[in-house]
């Protein structure tokens, strides 16, 4: 099971999770862990800092063309898409909303699918609309591991049946099962 | 399904048949553009790639529809008001201040700016130059006009620059919008003040192959977003055509998550997102 980097996104209700997620994983983690998570346009500062407060693990918002790098959180920075490029760096775009959002889950995960292949590990969580869901089936398209966060749990579940209805996802698990396999991949 | 071999395909059919090439473009983002028009054209990728070869029109066309156009007045006010405290009093002093805002897009950068050298005072000496490799986005940067309700967002920007000041919350200055421009809400419009509109000169400008075309160095250069479409190999050189058309100590302003990332660093200083060539 040699993966090489986790993506997850999220939206309505997710930020306690991904908070929770993020706590748990040790500085030391193996793998890059991308974020792709809906927020305010004009809410630019702050979010990293709130992250970083509870994290172990460092949190960036990339900038264009970086390298991605085992060992760091990177969340997707507001009002840009996000994208993973072959060669393993990121770059940014402006281009218009897809699904009402920028940065757009199905963006994140589509590029990044196509970079990683079965070597990447895909979760979905809370949100209310489908940003995301054929995003994860690309991953699972592409020999990638699914994992949703279970709908009876998420504050808003819209995302992930949306996700679970696009393809046949590999586990639909709860934020602590979620924490428990990411930590086994360590 | 769109491949690789595809979007090759179609770069070259371009190249071929014009000056335009888009070999060193961002892989993702272009063949999602390229995705986009398929889309928008009904046409399969070998349909695009002869048309493009035969009909001129429509190959320009095609290039603007691939180029991204999102801009907005005062994109990231943290960015402008640092711009105005404390870049732009460092020039106060010059006789003349040479910008050139290149991938203008629709012009709000444009605007921001002489709005902002208005309200220091140092409109008069500012010489503005603007270019894009869309001939559209020039009439309408050069037209001032723009949706106002789907903008609204461009008013709270100007309050956060032009009104308030992050170092001082008590400092608010009484400005009225339309000092620079006129809000029709009946037409949906909000158009820039005709002294704004008269102040930059436009050109046709391919960051790609076409250099420096004002025959002048420049105090500042913007350049944001714009660079984020390409690879690292004509990044460093678009850097490289910046670098020489700065004056030693000019300014390079990119956007917030933009950066330099290959030798040329080594001729800029960078504080606060902002990048300065060095003296020497």
């Amino acid at each position: 099971m040699d993966y090489k980097a986790v993506i997850i996104g999220g939206s309505a209700g997710s930020f306690q999770v991904v908070t929770k997620i993020v706590s748990s994983l040790p500085a030391n983690y193996p793998l890059p862990v991308i974020l792709c998570l809906h927020r305010l346009k004009h809410v630019r500062s702050g979010f990293v800092e709130a992250l970083s407060i509870k994290a172990q693990m460092p949190i960036v918002e990339p900038n264009d063309k970086e390298p991605i790098k085992s060992g760091k959180i990177y969340l997707a920075p507001a009002n840009y898409h996000l994208y993973v490029e072959l060669g393993n760096r990121f770059s940014l775009s402006t281009e218009d909303a897809v699904n009402h959002s920028r940065p757009s889950i199905d963006l994140s995960f589509f590029s990044a699918s196509y970079n990683y292949k079965r070597k990447l590990v895909g979760i979905i969580l809370s949100g209310a609309n489908k940003d995301g869901a054929l995003g994860l089936k690309s991953v699972k398209d592409n020999g990638g591991l699914t994992i949703v966060q279970d709908p009876n749990e998420c504050q808003v579940p819209t995302m992930t049946l949306a996700s679970m209805n696009a393809t046949n996802v590999d586990h639909v698990f709860s934020t602590n099962k979620i924490i428990n396999f990411l930590l086994s991949l360590a | 399904m769109v491949t690789n071999e595809d979007v090759q395909r179609f770069i070259t059919a371009i190249k071929m048949a014009s000056t335009y090439d888009f070999n060193d473009y961002s892989d993702r983002s272009f063949k999602r553009r390229v995705e986009k028009l398929l889309v928008d054209n009904h046409m399969d990728i070998n349909q695009l790639s002869l048309k493009v070869a035969k009909d001129k029109d429509f190959l320009e066309k095609v290039v603007k529809d691939i180029t991204v156009n999102t801009t907005e007045l005062f994109r990231d006010p943290e960015m402008w008001s640092t711009l105005r405290y404390q870049i732009l009093p460092k020039l106060k002093k010059n006789k003349s201040i040479f910008i050139w805002h290149a991938g203008c897009s629709s012009g709000q950068e444009i605007y921001s700016m002489l709005i902002l050298l208005n309200e220091l005072g140092m409109f008069e000496q500012a010489k503005v130059f603007a270019s894009d490799i869309n001939s559209d986005m020039l009439e309408v940067a050069k037209k001032g006009t723009y949706k106002y309700r789907f903008n609204l967002g461009y008013l709270d920007n100007f309050d956060k620059v032009i009104k308030e000041n992050p170092l001082n919350y008590e400092d608010v200055k009484h400005v009225d919008y339309e000092k620079y421009f006129d809000i029709d809400k009946v037409k949906d419009t909000i158009t820039m003040k005709q002294f704004l509109r008269e102040k930059a000169v436009f050109r046709k400008h391919d960051l790609v192959k076409d250099g420096n075309i004002f025959y002048s160095k420049f105090d500042i250069i913007f350049c944001r977003n714009v660079i984020i479409y390409f690879n690292n190999k004509l990044q460093n050189s678009v850097i490289e055509l910046f670098s020489n058309s700065l004056y030693r100590e000019g300014y390079l302003i990119l956007g917030a998550h933009e950066s330099i990332l290959g030798p040329v660093a080594n001729n800029f200083e960078r504080t606060k997102g902002f990048y300065r060539k060095k003296q020497f």
